[in-house]
């Protein structure tokens, strides 16, 4: 049977889940047997598995226009946004790209309509409240935070989207709590090192940006069939600009942590054509950044605990690695 | 090594975890470093006495020119070696120009990939990822051009060379594309049902990896290493067809950092994880 849910908390499925842990009753754990051993050894018990979702409807993208940028328009392009993003820092290339417009990189953090800004900032809001209600399970089952998260996006047709995180609520053995619930998509082995190695996981971290170049005469010539071997610098320049966007994005969220500094799990770049006008063709670049914030306990420059030259016993054999000594 | 539980627990380390995240303020962008490394990578990094500054990247979009080889030759496509060449290098220069504005040492974990894209006939994404990083206790690490070194080495891997008293000095690459001669129709009916070695397939392959590989070394002497480590000989069909491959060697050129190369026993230990 369900009730209609207005959005605020979690739905009353996951309540009654969650007061049906806190009344003690038996908790899962996404971990192996040795994850789990890894992180009790380090002080953390497991206290269930949560999970966050959304189904999110994006049905504005924004106005990509073709990424044409008129000359002496919007006062020498720095109107549009962030000069930081560089998106529109072009003014030292070369000129003459016919009519004294400029082909340009429009990046979707120009703020309000820049680019696909509305599409991304939907993205954004999907990861966020996934995450957000996967920690507000974490907390209602009294943990400290929520290790070996997996983020998906599902797309369910119809401009309607999924976002789901999930993943292993664990409690410190310590009389200290956190500011606030930490999160990592690091498994309990990775986590369990960086604690030894004095550093602590405190939130996930995504950065993601959509930039749209326009496909000028110089770019339909490097890329033609016999342009013979030479770079193709207004793609190049889309996907710079793109990446590099999205890693400030992720720079930036993982400063506003007050983290120390963010293991980057995964950087995925997808790039299309699209077809603004009759007849004439552009490109669109998607940056996709995430990791974990990381902040560091240990005082010294050393960390607490020293490596182990080891020779495992199992395979594949004969391999010198380093372990690391409890 | 029987009371691991209460040594984590004793050391304090759930506590001080937890009060460092309890005492968590927003810091200001740019004193924070990231990192594509793994934990292990980054935790051996640190070990190695080295601090991780940022990732860095370079790439390039290129268009890759129009050669084909001759049906029956034996030959180098050198308008195709020397693409995959230039666009590599494009790639790195960049990489590495990202890593001197941090005032890098150098950069480790390196990855070159090169992937071609749909959208375009012979457009190719080249690549180069890493993390610069700098060491804890001044030193020169730069190489004889004056740049950061590179490494393309595992975090592991570069821990034990600095231990071993190596230092990286910069990853050196050759690349040849190839075309193998088809064999004629006469020849070929004549091998029917014998076992024989085809000499010009065995030549053509020895060609292209020994120009491949010496094209490295040449990179290695440049830098003037004592040797290359960890050199993989890739052959990469892309998306020429079965005859046309690019022989590709990568590596990190060395140069000692003292005279013995001494390394502590390793201890023997037994997983107890299913790998």
């Amino acid at each position: 049977m369900t009730t209609e849910w207005n959005g605020q908390g979690l739905p009353p499925a996951a309540m009654a889940r969650m007061e049906r842990g806190k009344a003690g009753g038996p908790h899962a754990s996404l971990f192996g047997i040795s994850g789990q051993a890894a992180l009790e050894a380090c002080g953390f018990s497991v206290v269930g598995e949560v999970m966050g979702c959304i189904v999110h409807h994006i049905g504005f993208t924004g106005y990509g226009g073709c990424g044409w940028m008129p000359a002496n328009a919007y006062g020498g392009y720095g109107n549009f946004g962030n000069a930081g993003v560089g998106g529109y820092g072009l003014g030292n290339r070369s000129g003459g790209y016919g009519m004294g417009g400029r082909p340009g990189v429009r990046t979707s953090s120009g703020g309000g309509w820049a680019g696909f800004a509305p599409y991304v900032d939907a993205l954004y809001h999907g990861y966020d409240t996934a995450v957000l209600r996967m920690l507000l399970e974490c907390r209602d089952l009294r943990g400290d935070g929520v290790v070996g998260v997996t983020l998906e996006q599902r797309h369910l047709g119809q401009d309607n989207r999924e976002f789901i995180a999930y993943g292993t609520a664990v409690r410190a053995h310590s009389k200290v709590r956190p500011a606030n619930l930490f999160s990592t998509t690091l498994p309990a082995h990775d986590v369990a090192k960086l604690l030894h190695g004095g550093w602590a996981p405190a939130a996930i971290t995504i950065g993601i940006s959509l930039a749209i170049r326009h496909d000028d005469w110089a770019t339909l010539q490097q890329a033609r069939a016999w342009a013979g071997n030479t770079e193709v610098s207004g793609y190049t320049e889309l996907v710079h600009h793109v990446r590099q966007d999205a890693r400030q994005q992720f720079a930036r969220r993982t400063a506003a942590y007050g983290a120390d500094g963010a293991i980057m799990s995964d950087m995925s770049l997808d790039i299309w054509d699209i077809e603004p006008g009759e007849g004439h063709r552009d490109h669109v670049a998607l940056s996709f950044v995430h990791g974990t914030a990381i902040a560091q306990f240990h005082k010294g420059a050393v960390a607490p605990t020293s490596s182990l030259i080891v020779l495992p016993m199992s395979d594949p054999p004969g391999a010198v690695v380093a372990g690391r000594k409890p | 090594m029987t009371d691991i539980d209460t040594t984590a627990a004793s050391l304090g380390i759930p506590e001080d975890a937890m009060k460092r995240l309890a005492e968590m303020k927003p810091g200001k962008p740019g004193a924070l470093f990231t990192s594509d490394l793994s934990v292990n990578e980054f935790l051996l990094v640190r070990e190695a006495g080295f601090q991780p500054l940022g990732l860095v990247l370079g790439s390039s979009i290129y268009h890759v020119g129009i050669q084909i080889g001759r049906w029956s030759k034996n030959m180098e496509l050198d308008t195709l070696s020397q693409a995959m060449y230039h666009a590599r290098e494009l790639a790195m220069t960049r990489m590495e120009a990202e890593a001197a504005t941090l005032g890098a040492d150098g950069i480790v974990g390196v990855r070159l990939d090169i992937e071609f894209k749909e959208f375009g006939n012979d457009l190719a994404e080249f690549i180069a990822v890493g993390t610069a990083v700098k060491a804890e206790e001044a030193g020169n690490w730069k190489n004889n051009q004056g740049q950061p070194f590179t490494s393309d080495l595992s975090g592991q891997d570069f821990w034990t060379l600095v231990q071993a008293g190596y230092a990286p000095l910069g990853m050196v690459m050759g690349s040849c594309v190839y075309h193998i001669a088809h064999q004629g129709a006469l020849k070929a009916m004549g091998n029917v049902g014998r076992n024989v070695e085809i000499p010009t397939y065995t030549e053509a392959l020895y060609d292209a990896r020994e120009l491949a590989m010496s094209r490295m070394q040449a990179e290695g002497e440049q830098l003037k290493a004592e040797g290359i480590v960890g050199v993989q000989l890739l052959s990469l069909a892309h998306k020429w067809g079965g005859h046309t491959t690019e022989f590709f060697a990568v590596g990190t050129a060395v140069r000692p950092l003292r005279d013995d190369h001494v390394i502590a026993k390793p201890q023997l230990v037994l997983p107890l994880t299913d790998r």
